[in-house]
This record gives structure tokens, C-alpha cells and sequence, in this order.
């Protein structure tokens, strides 16, 4: 019988030839290049000007000085500004795409306060044009999330923004699923209104608590039954497996939580259950307790000024960002919009100059880590992408001039050493099914 | 005014012991100053400031003894930024309805609706978005029940009486979004808007009788009211096609018809620039998010210019309204020309809106200014000193007072 299930288990296997939902994104052709002269900010601390990077078979074969020209393009970019790729580290592109129709809205399975069960990947429309719109900005990953209607909205996943026509096509090769946890006003809104549980603040950490207890016992059991302790595993729950999954750090938690307080009580959360907080997101009051961040190694994902849309946005500071890299504490730059997503670079340079403003001494060098290293740290992804250093992968962009200028513009972007923008050439634009013939210029009604 | 210099030190001293922000007669010196008089700058020129206007701009002024100094060499000095259409002032928390006044909602009110009767100047979007350069803005009604929202003001963001002109323009809404206050189509959209205009035009109370989903007595005196006025039409419109419409709709009635978003404006420019229609473009507003707004695209700006269009900005967000450079940086980045989106944030806005002595620094001029560390429309650039018709602001906001609160965490918490 046992042998029999193996047979069988090879043959499926061999049938698919991969796990179901894994990524399928092949890496496209990439010719050997070299860029330089170029000013280059490495992701990872350093800014050096007038440098070459030599990109081979995809990856960053080396930065220096007069490195060897043989069998590559050279792309001359004197004056120019090479950054790694930039990271979004919240994103819902694909799930609340364009248009913005209520045929699209796939973001917030908004039916019950747990749906920790629900992938959204599983929502994710790859024809979205905003993920090109993105690319001219020179995001080469992002991460997509459920929306935060409830207090545990379902796993995210990290994509590389590369024109595909199915959504494993885009999945960052071995890059870790998120759990999306939600604080505050939004799951005591949607439900509370709705005479539902949770209503209050102290009904979402109840609804937390008893969801992780529950998880608790399905891992022991599962534990039991992989020891041999217990005949059979439990009943396969969807729900369950999720947060088992982050008990056994599989998972990564980015827990969307704007006020201090609320955060220093989910670091509570996950002391109690055991369970680790990668990154809060939308974190307008870390400064606040950016040391009690710093100590505990959580991310903030941060907005360089947005406030006010609800009372928990109420105390944004635009140095929010600088206070929180100043206490040592790992500071990200997010964008939850498709808008500015297209402009990182820019969120980035507000946060940079917010702090100029009053004497705080923060450099290039770490604003570009905000949207790109920092990011992805949080995503489990940095020994891959995120800076740009020997052996990472080539996920590039080449801008036009300093990327904190307002007037810079992407010009080029690779993705794994694959030229996927080009400002300069039409043809290197990637167009979506949906912009055929509706949003490329077209003449006048 | 001839005020003996002595008397004012002893009024603006009185002034400062009152609490009030130092109000002073000023000089600037020393700054690159777009006056917007000419494209080119005064280089290292000083602008003095009395009684709250411009009083003369140049090299080599000489500086009154008893001018408050202010230090702007190796800075830029521009007119106060002015955002063409904001709810400053009408919302403080947007999901709080209680702080929310910019729409109603189940109660029959449409162009009679009117933001002066709501204008709250306390309100704290106005410091944060003041310590960024902007001093004025239109403060605009949202539709609610009707495609005609109401009347909008004007406003500046320090200085006195934040209300400067009530009833500066009319606003309304031309779309799928605006024909759901009309039975879901476009079609009935522009014949209610039509019958409404010429309706207003023959008014008379007495004899109007109204039924049905007829404006009221008073919407229509408001509308009667504002087509004596003069004053701009603002409607909030995107597809090229309701763009059109809306143009025939105010050339036939000889209104002046401002465009609010215009995503496909561009498509139609050639029709807008010989129609003499202004629009107030969302440069960030480039995607489809619906299908009247397929044809968005970053350069709408730049080609709507191009083509002689008079283009004004606005950031589509009251409490970041601050971010209004860099959308008029972003236009630049995408083609147009950086002293003509300098001017759509000072002087056009002024004279779209009927402000002839904003957006520009000459005698006589309004003083509002601002110094800036370096060029304003780039992010790495901050406002240094605002100016509010000659009033120095105080550059403190909520947001100041947090970040002074928790830049050192190691002090004692609770008590500063």
C-alpha cells in the first residue's frame, strides 16, 4: 500500500513536474552587459561614482574599475544613476487592478474577521497594466497582500514584475508566503457595523488570540502525528495550516498596524504564541517606540506623508521614516498605492529631506535601502535581490540622473540581467492585454 | 501709508506681546526671486514688505532700518503656491464623518450647497499643508445628491480671515459617477444639467413651481445667481468624449468652463485651447482606473500646454495638498516647462480664480511668499519661511510638535 502511494505520488509529480501553485518564472535570455561609467547606489551602504557593473548570465559579476569588456554590450551611462531594483513591500496590484470595476475588487475577502485560509495570488489578475506602470518606475519585485478588513486576511505572495499570462509565471522563485494581519479601525469597522465580533480593539486581540490558540493544538497534533504518537493527523484545515505555518516560521507575519500602542501589544501577541512579527506596515506611529522596534528586529513599512484619511493617521511625521532608521530599527518605504508605486524613489527622497530639514544627518545610501535592502529583508528575500552586489541577482534600474531628483526617470530596467524597460525604445514597454487598443494613444473621438 | 517708522515698531512690537505672529514690515533679502512678472529671476534681489503688500522688489533696495530681516541669499523666493481644489478646511479626519463637511448625503441640495457656511479655519490641514509653501487654495464642495455640488471658496492658509472670496466658481461633476444622481445614465446626465442652466437663466421665484426631481427654489436662485456672476464653472470630468459635451454646454451659455482632472483632456486639445477652457490636472493621475480614464497618461500636463491649454494643478488630496510641487515637478519631468508649471501654481491659478494682486511679486502685489532652500519643485527642497500677506507664519504645525516630542525617547515622557 505504501509503495503503491509512492508510485503513485512519482507519477503525479512526474505528470506536473512541479508542486502545485509554485512558481514557473523562467528567467528570459540575458546577454552579458556592462554599465559604466555610472553612479552607482549599491542598496547596501555604499555610493560610488563613476563605476562599471558587469552583469553575466544574470547576475552582478563584479563593480569596479576598467573591468574586462570581452563579449558584453557596454552601456555608456556616464552621469547616470544605477540603483538595484526597487522592492515594494506592500502592493495590491493585481487584486485591485485596472479598472477599478467591481467585476476587478478580488483584494479583501472581507466575509469573515479569519481568512487565513484565502491566497491572494489566487486574485491576482496578471493583465493588470498598472504592474508595467510600476516597472517604469524600476519595481522589479513586489509583494502582494490582502487588504485589511480582517484580522487575518490570507497569504501574500512576492512577485517579480515581468509580463506573464499566468500569476506562477510571476512568483519569485523560493521567496517565503506572508500572513497579512490587520490592527485598528479597519476589522472593527467592517464587522462591528455589521453587529459581528470584532467591534473594538479588545475585540480584535480576542479574535487574534483565540485563532492562535486553535493553531496551537492542530501543530501539536500534527507534531503527535509525525512522531508517530497519534495514528492520524487532524482534520486538514486551510485555515489552520496557514498559521501553523507561521509558528513554524514558514510564514512570515506583516501585520498591518498604524498606532504604537496597538504594536507594542502585537509584539505581546507574538510573544505569547510564539510566533515572530517580520514587519509592521503602514507604521505612521513607530517612531514613537522606535527603540522597542529596533530591540525586538521588527520592520516598519512606513509612508514618507500620508495622514489623516482616518484618526489612527492622525500623528504621521514626516520624519517618521528617519527616526525610525536613527534608532537603528529596519525602516522601509511602501507604497499600498499604483500610484506611488511608480515613485518610490520619490516617497524616499520626502523622507530624506523631511529629515534634512531639521539637522538629522541621513544619507543617500540609506534612503535607497528603504525601497530596496530593507525591503528585502522583509520579504526573506535579500540574499537574492535588493542591493547590488556580486552574485545578487541583476534586477536593475538605470536612471537619468540622481533618483532623488523629481525629474529623474527610470530609463532602463532589468530583471535578472533581462532588459524588460527601455524610456527610449517603444517596443521595450511591456503592454498588458487590456491596454490593446484602449490605453495606448489613440486618436481623438 | 505714511506711518511714521517709529509708531510701527511700537504697533508691530504690540503685536508680538499680543502673541500674534510677528507682523512687522519685512525685507527678503538677497534670494533668486521668481516673480512671475518674467521668466527670468531677479538674481540676489531683496523684496520689501509693508503692510502686508509688496511694497518694492530689486537689487540694491535699500533696506528701511526698522524692516524684520529675512535671509534669503542662496535660496529661491516664489509666490505662495495655491491649489485650484482642496477640501481645506471642510474635512479634518476623512473617515470621520462628524469632521466631514464637503457633501451631503439624503438631503435635497444641489449648486445652492455652499462651503463658506462650513469653513472651519482651525483646522490642522491648514498649518501642515502652510509649511509647505502653499498659502491659498479653492476649497470645493464634492457632489453628494446632485452632479452640481455647489459653491466653492477661496481661502488663504494663514494671515487673518482665512475666507477670502466666497462663491469664487461653481462645481460640478459630468460622468458615470455623477449619472448615478441621474438615473444611472450620461444621457440624462447632460439634459438635466441643459433644462437646469436654462431653466436659471428665466427664472423667477414666483413663478417657479418645482415637482418631481426638480431643483428647488432655492438651487435655482443659486444658479440664477451664478450665471449673473461670471464666475467659473468647474466640472469634474475625464472622458474625451463628456469632455466635449461639457464644452458645448458652457460655450453655448458662454460660461467660463474649467476642467477638473481631464484625464483625456489631451485628446481634445485643440478644442479646449480655441474654446479658451482651462483644466485642473492630477498629474499622478495616469492609470485606467475606469474606463473613462483609458486614455490617462502622465504628459497630460505637457501636452495639454503644449497646445496653449492654460493647465492649473491640484494634488486631489486636502491633507497632503502640500504635495502640489511635486506633481507640477512630475509634469516638468514629463515635458513641461519648468517656469510654466511654476506659473500654474502661482499666477494662472490667481487669475483663473479671479485674484488679480496673487501669484505675483510686484508693488502693490499681496505678500505672499515663500523661501525655499532650492528649487521648489524638488522634494529635496523645503519651504525655509512662509509668507502670508506680509506675515511671517510661524513654520510649526501638530506634526512639528510630535516629531519635537519624540525625536529623543530617552526623556521623560508625557510633559513637553
Amino acid at each position: 500500500m505504501l509503495a503503491a502511494g509512492a508510485v503513485l505520488l512519482a507519477l503525479t509529480a512526474a505528470a506536473q513536474d512541479r508542486e502545485p501553485y509554485e512558481s514557473t518564472y523562467q528567467p528570459r535570455p540575458a546577454a552579458d552587459f556592462l554599465i559604466g561609467p555610472v553612479n552607482l547606489l549599491t542598496g547596501a551602504g555604499e555610493r560610488l561614482e563613476d563605476v562599471e557593473v558587469l552583469v553575466r548570465q544574470g547576475r552582478i559579476a563584479a563593480v569596479g574599475r576598467s573591468l574586462p569588456r570581452v563579449d558584453v554590450q557596454v552601456f555608456p551611462a556616464q552621469g547616470k544613476w544605477l540603483t538595484p531594483g526597487i522592492i515594494d513591500v506592500h502592493s495590491h496590484l493585481g487584486t485591485y487592478p485596472s479598472p477599478a470595476v467591481r467585476s476587478t475588487s478580488d483584494g479583501n475577502e472581507a466575509t469573515d474577521p479569519n481568512t487565513a485560509q484565502v491566497w491572494v495570488e489566487h486574485s491576482v489578475w496578471p493583465q493588470d497594466p498598472q504592474f508595467g506602470h510600476a516597472l517604469a518606475g524600476g519595481v522589479t519585485t513586489l509583494h502582494i497582500l490582502p487588504g485589511s478588513a480582517n484580522l487575518f486576511g490570507g497569504r501574500g505572495v512576492t512577485l517579480k514584475n515581468v509580463p506573464a499570462r499566468t500569476v506562477q509565471d510571476m512568483k519569485f522563485p523560493g521567496a517565503p508566503q506572508s500572513l497579512k494581519m490587520a490592527c485598528g479601525e479597519n476589522p472593527k469597522r467592517v464587522y462591528g457595523e455589521n453587529k459581528r465580533a470584532p467591534s473594538t480593539r479588545m475585540g480584535n486581540m480576542a479574535g487574534y488570540r483565540a485563532a492562535w490558540a486553535k493553531a496551537q493544538a492542530y501543530r501539536e497534533k500534527q507534531r503527535a502525528h509525525a512522531d508517530g504518537d497519534a495514528e492520524s493527523p487532524p482534520d486538514r484545515n486551510l485555515q489552520l495550516d496557514t498559521l501553523a505555518a507561521v509558528l513554524d516560521g514558514e510564514i512570515l507575519v506583516h501585520n498591518h498596524c498604524y498606532r504604537a500602542d496597538e504594536m507594542a501589544t502585537m509584539m505581546d501577541l507574538a510573544r505569547e504564541f510564539g510566533y515572530r512579527i517580520t514587519a509592521f506596515h503602514h507604521a505612521v506611529e513607530s517612531y514613537k517606540i522606535a527603540d522597542l522596534l529596533a530591540k525586538a528586529d521588527i520592520c516598519s513599512a512606513m509612508w514618507a506623508d500620508w495622514w489623516g484619511f482616518k484618526l489612527e493617521a492622525f500623528d504621521t511625521i514626516s520624519q517618521n521614516v528617519a527616526l525610525v532608521e536613527a534608532a537603528g530599527a529596519c525602516a522601509i518605504v511602501h507604497s499600498d498605492s499604483a500610484q506611488d508605486i511608480q515613485r518610490l524613489n520619490q516617497e524616499a527622497a520626502k523622507a530624506l529631506a523631511a529629515a534634512r530639514r531639521v539637522g538629522m544627518e541621513l544619507s543617500e545610501t540609506q534612503a535607497i535601502a528603504w525601497i530596496t535592502k530593507n525591503a528585502a529583508t522583509a520579504l526573506g528575500i535579500a540574499d537574492r535581490t535588493g542591493s547590488v552586489e556580486v552574485g545578487k541577482a541583476a534586477d536593475l534600474a538605470l536612471w537619468n540622473r540622481n533618483p532623488f531628483s523629481i525629474y529623474a526617470r527610470a530609463e532602463k530596467v532589468w530583471i535578472d540581467g533581462h532588459l524588460y524597460y527601455d524610456r527610449e525604445d517603444p517596443a521595450r514597454r511591456p503592454v498588458r492585454d487590456f491596454d490593446l487598443e484602449q490605453t495606448v494613444p489613440g486618436s481623438a473621438p | 501709508m505714511n506711518i511714521p517708522a517709529s509708531w510701527r515698531i511700537l504697533a508691530a512690537a504690540a503685536l508680538c506681546a499680543l502673541g500674534g505672529s510677528a507682523f512687522a514690515d519685512l525685507a527678503v533679502l538677497g534670494g533668486r526671486v521668481y516673480a512671475m512678472t518674467d521668466p527670468e529671476p531677479l538674481a540676489e534681489a531683496t523684496v520689501l514688505i509693508a503692510d502686508g503688500r509688496i511694497e518694492a522688489i530689486g537689487p540694491d533696495l535699500e533696506v528701511p532700518f526698522d524692516y524684520r530681516q529675512i535671509d534669503a541669499r542662496g535660496k529661491i523666493v516664489t509666490p505662495g503656491f495655491i491649489e485650484s481644489h482642496s477640501q481645506l478646511g471642510i474635512v479634518e479626519i476623512s473617515a470621520e464623518e462628524t469632521t466631514v463637511d464637503m457633501a451631503v448625503s439624503e438631503y435635497p441640495l444641489g449648486p445652492a450647497f455652499n462651503v463658506r457656511y462650513a469653513l472651519n479655519p482651525a483646522s490642522s490641514l491648514f498649518a501642515v499643508n502652510r509649511m509647505d509653501g502653499l498659502t491659498r487654495a479653492m476649497v470645493a464642495p464634492r457632489p453628494g445628491v446632485d452632479p452640481l455640488a455647489g459653491f466653492g471658496a477661496l481661502v488663504r492658509l494663514g494671515g487673518g480671515t482665512a475666507l477670502v472670496q466666497p462663491e469664487a466658481a461653481l462645481f460640478g461633476q459630468v460622468g458615470a459617477s455623477a449619472a448615478a444622481f441621474t438615473g444611472g445614465s450620461r444621457a440624462a446626465l447632460l439634459q438635466r444639467l441643459i433644462d437646469a442652466f436654462d431653466e436659471a437663466a428665466r427664472f423667477s421665484p414666483g413663478r417657479y413651481e418645482p415637482t418631481g426631481a426638480d431643483y428647488s427654489r432655492q438651487d435655482m436662485a443659486a444658479l440664477k445667481a451664478f450665471l449673473r456672476s461670471g464666475k467659473p464653472l468647474v466640472l469634474e470630468v475625464n472622458r474625451a468624449s463628456d469632455i466635449l459635451r461639457c464644452v458645448e454646454l458652457a460655450q453655448a451659455r458662454d460660461l467660463d468652463l474649467i476642467l477638473l482632472g481631464g484625464a483625456e483632456a489631451w485628446q481634445v486639445r485643440e478644442r479646449l485651447a480655441a474654446a479658451g477652457v482651462k483644466v485642473i490636472v492630477n498629474v499622478h493621475s495616469n492609470l485606467p482606473r475606469s474606463f473613462e480614464t483609458l486614455g490617462a497618461r502622465m504628459d497630460n500636463a505637457a501636452l495639454l500646454r503644449s497646445a496653449g491649454v492654460e493647465v492649473l494643478f491640484t494634488a486631489g488630496n486636502s491633507h497632503n495638498a502640500r504635495n502640489l510641487r511635486q506633481l507640477a515637478g512630475n509634469a516638468v519631468a514629463e515635458g513641461m516647462p519648468w517656469h510654466d508649471a511654476l506659473e500654474a501654481l502661482t499666477r494662472k491659478a490667481a487669475l483663473a480664480w479671479g485674484m488679480s494682486d496673487v501669484g505675483i511679486l510686484r508693488p502693490g502685489a499681496a505678500a505672499d511668499l515663500v523661501v525655499w532652500s532650492g528649487d521648489p519643485l524638488e522634494l529635496t527642497s523645503w519651504a525655509d519661511q512662509v509668507i502670508i500677506d506680509g506675515q511671517l507664519m510661524p513654520m510649526r504645525s501638530r506634526q512639528t510638535r510630535l516629531f519635537e516630542r519624540y525625536k529623543d525617547l530617552k526623556r521623560p515622557y508625557g510633559y513637553h
